[in-house]
């Protein structure tokens, strides 16, 4: 097992929690369950956080920004199996943990942007990101959404890594903590 | 010129650009549609240019990527003085659109 950033979870067992596991089953999983998923979790959350007004919309966008950045990662560099994703919410701490499988290859690449991550200033990193992939047609951007989390969002971010059950794929968890106002 | 969906629609009227909606697209090839609408009004050499993204609700990395790319292109025109319009009603725009200006220093930011 190999762990980068901030993996520590403080909510106890006390929290507001929830569970939703992404099935990959007949009808696969697609795009779409992200923005569905993160409108349903940032709806939920936002509600037990405050009963309306500013708060209630910035804790909304907040979570659904999160929410939604790194299910986009779990779909796009995940090998087929399930997405799970775990969500707590105590004292306006808001945890969120997600999980699936990725090719060992893919993790071995993502390793090494995490440690240029945690290692640099986020703002001044995502102002880098952002000139590279301009001057790179080809660049898709890869790091931005993790940069704009941290930079933009205040988001305390952590990765473990581990071996799968079936032993061909790495199973990689992100954890990411935002206090709400 | 217009895109337009059941989740979002982008629009210019002569160097105003709108964007309203959701924006969630996967990447940079999905987004390419619009960068091309926002650099067709540049190539039209306007007097001025004026993004309003004060309808729009939501808005992931790759599009804030897509802004960032235009943001470093409007570089080329030194002269042209361009306008970002937000809402202080929509918490991503505060949070992430002063980035704009960091990128290009002509870049006029009005959340309101």
């Amino acid at each position: 097992m190999k762990q980068f950033g901030d993996t520590a979870r403080n909510n106890s067992s006390g929290a507001f929690t929830m569970r939703i596991v992404i099935s990959d089953g007949p009808l696969g999983v697609n795009w779409q369950h992200a923005s569905e998923t993160c409108e349903f979790l940032g709806d939920v959350f936002a509600l037990h956080h405050a009963k309306g007004g500013s708060d209630y919309t910035d804790a909304r966008h907040s979570i659904i920004y999160l929410v939604n950045e790194l299910l986009e990662n779990a779909i796009k560099f995940r090998v087929p199996g399930a997405i799970r994703i775990d969500c707590s919410l105590e004292d306006g701490n808001f945890e969120l943990t997600v999980s699936n499988d990725t090719a060992p290859e893919v993790a071995t690449r993502f390793q090494a942007l995490i440690e240029e991550i945690i290692s640099r200033d986020p703002g001044e990193l995502l102002i880098e990101r952002i000139e590279a992939n301009a001057a790179d047609e080809s660049s898709s951007g890869s790091g931005l959404g993790l940069l704009t989390l941290m930079n933009d969002y205040g988001a305390r971010l952590g990765w473990d890594f581990s071996s799968s059950t079936s032993g061909a794929a790495v199973t990689l968890s992100t954890h990411a903590a935002l206090t709400l106002n | 010129m217009e895109i337009k969906t059941g989740e979002y629609n982008v629009w210019n009227e002569g160097s105003i650009i709108h964007y309203e909606g959701t924006l969630r697209l996967s990447g940079t090839d999905a987004y390419q549609p619009i960068l091309e609408l926002m650099q067709t009004v540049l190539a039209e050499k306007p007097q001025n240019l004026v993004l309003d993204l004060t309808q729009l609700e939501f808005l992931n990395s790759s599009g804030i990527n897509l802004l960032a790319k235009f943001t470093i292109e409007l570089r080329k025109h030194p002269d042209l003085p361009v306008k970002v319009l937000g809402s202080t009603k929509i918490p991503w725009q505060s949070k992430s659109l002063p980035n704009l200006q960091k990128l290009h220093k002509g870049v006029e930011l009005v959340i309101v």
